[in-house]
């Protein structure tokens, strides 16, 4: 126990510290000594959100978020292949379907808030950019999501965001699934007039909206 | 209507010196949009440059006029191989994007990390001279030379019938900021890396290429003849960045820029995409009534106008959204507060948040153009 809070405070300074390759040497130190691999990811999602409690408060800023997520990101790839064949489901937060819609192929913003979530629980499908109406649909009953994020730097998004919603409802699944909206473009006005559930361009927002859904629903 | 005094020059000139014009003056930021409204695809538009030129006269007409054109066609003024901006690869439609789409930039790695000391050692143009082929996996720069000229000429020749037809384009040149040509050449994850890991080396390249930069510009406004250089900043904001980066990497250079475009008689423009309400207090340091602070929605325009009032010319910010999904009267509210709270002593240029966008409602950007020319605020 006094071992994982040690592992759970080194790995929180290096992730504040902005030290990628602290974290790496950490967490592959860790898993040397033969700590669970759950445990270490476990740790990781802390730090990571004390990164985002930071970036909440204005002592972080977007960058730090950046960075943290592409260190969260090379951590997963070290913890990944020994966690796959443990893995049942039950510590996610929340399932996730996400992607630009048809129109739009920016993903620098879509990119970060999936890394973020995922670092905080969730089980992220990103769909890429580009996509259709049609292909969110199949994708959220695949996965049996709740959650599906759009994500925008230019209009013509807004018309497939609208075809997206209107194809939630014709299939009877828009009671069921939480959309939320974002990028450069959006703002709450369009949320309104899209019909999504929630706009935020903040990405710690982002996950504590879902979050908050994912407890109502429960 | 409002009984105009001043022709679209001394009204823009008013604004920026923090004059009270006659009316505020109006301008969307057009580029997509124009064809879009002539009902000629994107695709068309970017294959001829006539049927572009002419979509973009044709809008402004048929939106009754207005004070600036943003660009006399779809394309950027440039000398061949002489880039104001990292040379990113941009998708066409009709080309690599569906005939109507919107174009786009592929934003890719154009340099890795290791380059930052061939850039620091050989400054920014003879870096892409010698670089450009590789990253652009063997196009020659020949090639993109010759292209960028041609269409520096059209820009030329375009402005000319512009003018004859008292019709004025906004800007005489572009350039990145430093952090924005950077960031684009790195892309935003990678450039943040290489903020926290390798600073002193993105630092000694952006020292070594921002006289490039600033000479590519004046090198550009001396073939248009147009005195105003527009800033493309959006990266460099305390929506990214914590201020120490920004007063780093950013605002010095930016200082630079904006010493040698007014010692040249020129304005400098400040596109601010994204929020910088952090960092407008640091636009005080500069001349009073020489630049332009535009912003595109995302910075509290009336907060900025609480910081900068008085002292620099604010433009915006009509937002993306609400020309595209919202009403007339929508979009004339909006003005109206906008011409209340910022355009009542001057010092405001009313224009669309940003560019204008490609399925902007016609009736709506047509509102607000009208607004500026029949209200001139509440007092």
């Amino acid at each position: 126990m006094r071992e994982v809070h040690n592992m759970e405070e080194e790995l929180k300074r290096a992730f504040l510290a902005m030290k990628r390759q602290m974290v790496i040497d950490l967490v592959k130190k860790e898993i040397d000594s033969g700590m669970d691999l759950l445990a270490i990811l476990k740790a990781c999602r802390l730090a990571m959100a004390e990164v985002g409690k930071k970036f909440e408060t204005g002592e972080f800023f977007l960058s730090e978020l950046i960075y943290s997520a592409e260190v969260f990101k090379a951590v997963s790839a070290i913890l990944e292949p020994g966690l796959i064949a443990n893995r049942n489901g039950a510590d996610s937060k929340g399932v996730v379907v996400f992607g630009t819609p048809k129109g739009d192929i920016h993903d620098l913003g879509k990119n970060i808030v999936i890394t973020m979530m995922r670092s905080q629980g969730f089980t992220v499908h990103d769909l890429g950019v580009d996509v259709p109406p049609e292909m969110f649909i199949k994708e959220l009953q695949r996965t049996e999501a709740y959650i599906l994020g759009l994500s925008a730097l230019i209009t013509p998004a807004f018309v497939s965001m609208k075809e997206t919603i209107s194809l939630l409802e014709e299939k009877g699944m828009r009671d069921n699934t939480f959309v939320i909206i974002g990028g450069g473009v959006t703002t709450d006005f369009a949320r309104k007039e899209i019909g999504a559930d929630a706009h935020t361009l903040d990405p710690t927002e982002a996950i504590r909206l879902c979050e908050e859904y994912g407890e109502r629903q429960n | 209507m409002i009984q105009e005094t001043m022709s679209r020059q001394e009204r823009f000139d008013a604004v920026v010196a923090l004059e009270r014009p006659d009316r505020v003056p109006v301008m969307p930021l057009m580029t997509a949009f124009a064809p879009r409204s002539q009902g000629i695809t994107q695709g068309e538009a970017w294959r001829d440059p006539e049927k572009g030129f002419k979509a973009m006269l044709d809008t402004f007409n048929d939106l009754g006029g207005f004070d600036k054109l943003y660009k006399p066609n779809l394309f950027w003024p440039m000398i061949g191989g002489r880039f104001c901006s990292s040379p990113v690869r941009v998708l066409i439609p009709g080309r690599q994007l569906p005939e109507d789409a919107l174009n786009q930039i592929d934003e890719r790695e154009l340099f890795s990390r290791d380059d930052y000391d061939k850039l620091a050692a050989l400054g920014w143009n003879a870096f892409w001279d010698e670089h450009y082929e590789k990253m652009s996996g063997g196009r020659p720069l020949e090639r993109v030379i010759s292209a960028q000229n041609r269409l520096l000429d059209e820009y030329i020749r375009e402005t000319e019938i512009y003018h004859s037809q008292d019709i004025y384009p906004l800007f005489g040149a572009y350039v990145d900021s430093s952090i924005m040509a950077f960031s684009m050449a790195r892309t935003l994850t990678q450039f943040t890396m290489d903020l926290y890991e390798v600073p002193e080396k993105v630092k000694a390249a952006m020292d070594a290429s921002c006289d490039d930069l600033i000479q590519n510009a004046l090198d550009v406004v001396s073939k248009t003849k147009i005195p105003l250089v527009f800033i493309v900043l959006e990266r460099g904001s305390g929506f990214y960045y914590r201020l120490d980066i920004f007063e780093q990497f950013e605002w010095p250079y930016l200082q630079r820029y904006v010493d040698a475009f007014l010692s040249e008689g020129l304005t400098p423009w400040f596109h601010f995409d994204t929020d910088w309400s952090l960092n407008l207090p640091y636009l005080t340091q500069l001349p009073k009534g020489k630049c332009v602070c535009d912003l595109d929605g995302m910075t509290d325009i009336f907060k900025a106008k609480e910081v900068l009032g008085g002292h620099m010319c604010i433009s915006g910010d009509v937002p993306a959204s609400l020309l595209t999904l919202g009403t007339p009267e929508e979009v004339r509210e909006y003005c109206h507060k906008l011409i209340d709270e910022l355009g009542q002593d001057g010092g405001f240029f009313l224009t669309t948040g940003c560019e204008c966008p490609v399925d902007a409602k016609f009736e709506n950007v047509k509102m607000m153009i009208d607004v500026a020319k029949t209200y001139n605020g509440s007092k």
